[in-house]
């Protein structure tokens, strides 16, 4: 537990910095850090493409479930991503900008294992068995 | 442009939603324009833009009310990554108390989530007119003080309650205007966790990121000094808007073309909000925000009186 009791404890002396020696518990922040400015920098230029390519052409869309879930099947995007779709780039950049929290809690799973932090694996793990739940009841439970 | 996009496209003419839109560069524009003020005023009060970008999108650009949410929720994740991640760099986020918090807010997300799916617009537009309501209360009643707080040692010389112990849930962070380290000893879990279930269904529900009401939790019931909440509430907010996300995707009411611009104006407007937020403290900034609260939630209970009963309310926009 002593990394995970460091963890908290800033252990940035007003610097900004960590101090050396303080590797441990820069596990979870270091490896937090990442994963959300990676996915948001990946998602934003994705969204910028996809907007770009619209106003390149512009056309009239339906805004009902049923025209928005068409594009949810592998052919239609491997072709969206060849014909450089609008909709389908956008498509992606929302799924990796959902999928950047979800990481972001992965990562967090393995980085408090690897401090020894057995209570906070165990928090974490709670909170990615809703995401599951979330996920299997949006594919067979809900409409 | 689309003739549905203008037709009526003053706030409170409580036009039908629009069925079709066109992805042309004024409706592009606009929206992104629209996302970037949401965003700036979301920052510049401290919370996200959902509570000015559903608004903005049901009542200026028409869109069904679960379009509008899913759209914001989405861009909610967005501001959150963004915004998160500079308080986990600085360190300012106390990262057990947010894994521990996520789970009730998850389960809150995923509770209102599943209500939004259910719920007719206008009964959305009615909770949301009352959440405004609310906020504009808030805005008032909410005092920071924080500075007092940290002097007398308030939140080091706090006793931790049983599950604190049990989880170990302390902090300390480096406070750049008290020019110290503060450290702040966590309690009062139970009622936290019940407030962060509500945060989480507030979310879910109506596309916002509840962070008023995670911020205030963790501040006057749990000893956490605001900076710390905020960084911490920051964090937990994108993957409580995943949760709804992920439900809102899977129904196929997130509409890519929308949440494109929305997320990224979100995002850009809450970054520049957030870099000029300290420069302005003023009072009359908080009677601006009230009063344009209240004029929102006026307008939404019209939107919604309007398409739920037919029962036309002037409109003043």
């Amino acid at each position: 537990m002593k990394a995970s009791a460091d963890m908290n404890n800033g252990k940035n002396s007003g610097s900004g910095q960590p101090k050396q020696g303080a590797s441990e518990e820069l596990n979870v922040y270091g490896d937090v850090y990442k994963v959300l400015l990676g996915g948001m920098v990946v998602s934003t230029a994705l969204f910028v493409v996809g907007i770009v390519r619209a106003l390149l052409r512009p056309q009239f869309v339906p805004l009902t479930p049923d025209w928005i879930k068409q594009h949810y099947h592998w052919p239609v995007i491997i072709e969206g991503i060849r014909a450089f779709d609008p909709t389908v780039i956008m498509l992606i950049a929302t799924a990796l900008l959902i999928l950047t929290p979800i990481a972001r809690v992965i990562v967090s799973i393995y980085a408090f294992a690897v401090d020894h932090d057995r209570m906070f694996v165990l928090v974490t793990l709670i909170v990615l068995l809703v995401i599951l739940l979330t996920v299997v009841l949006g594919l067979f439970g809900l409409k | 442009m689309n003739a549905h996009f203008f037709a009526g496209s003053r706030i409170g003419c409580h036009c039908h939603p629009i069925e079709r839109m066109q992805y042309s560069y004024s409706f592009v524009l606009l929206l992104f324009a629209a996302s970037c003020l949401a965003g700036l005023l979301g920052a510049l009060l401290g919370v996200g833009g959902g509570i000015f970008l559903v608004p903005a999108m049901v009542l200026v650009f028409h869109l069904p009310m679960k379009i509008a949410v899913a759209a914001s929720v989405v861009s909610v994740i967005a501001t959150s990554n963004a915004g998160g991640s500079s308080y986990v760099e600085q360190r300012i986020t106390n990262l057990r108390l947010g894994m521990f918090l996520e789970i009730f807010t998850t389960v809150g997300a995923l509770s209102g989530s599943i209500l939004a799916l259910y719920m007719r617009d206008w009964t959305m537009q009615f909770i949301f007119s009352a959440m405004l309501g609310y906020m504009a209360y808030a805005a008032f009643s909410t005092r920071n003080l924080d500075d007092q707080r940290i002097a007398a040692g308030e939140f080091t010389n706090a006793r931790p309650d049983r599950f604190s112990r049990w989880l170990k849930l302390r902090g300390e962070y480096y406070d750049e205007a008290a020019k110290r380290e503060v450290q702040y000893v966590v309690n009062g879990i139970p009622i936290g966790s019940s407030i962060a279930y509500l945060a989480g269904l507030a979310s879910g529900l109506l596309g916002v990121g509840g962070g008023v009401l995670k911020v205030s939790a963790m501040n006057r019931y749990m000893n956490v000094p605001m900076k710390a909440a905020v960084g911490t509430s920051k964090l937990m907010i994108g993957v409580t808007a995943a949760v709804s996300s992920i439900l809102f995707f899977l129904a196929g009411l997130i509409h890519f073309t929308v949440v494109g611009p929305v997320a990224v104006g979100t995002t850009a407007g809450a970054t520049a909000g957030t870099m000029i937020m300290n420069r302005l403290h003023s009072a009359w900034l908080k009677w601006l925000f009230a009063v344009l609260m209240l004029y929102l939630a006026y307008e939404m209970l019209a939107k919604g009186l309007d398409s739920g009963f037919h029962f036309h309310l002037p409109s003043y926009g």
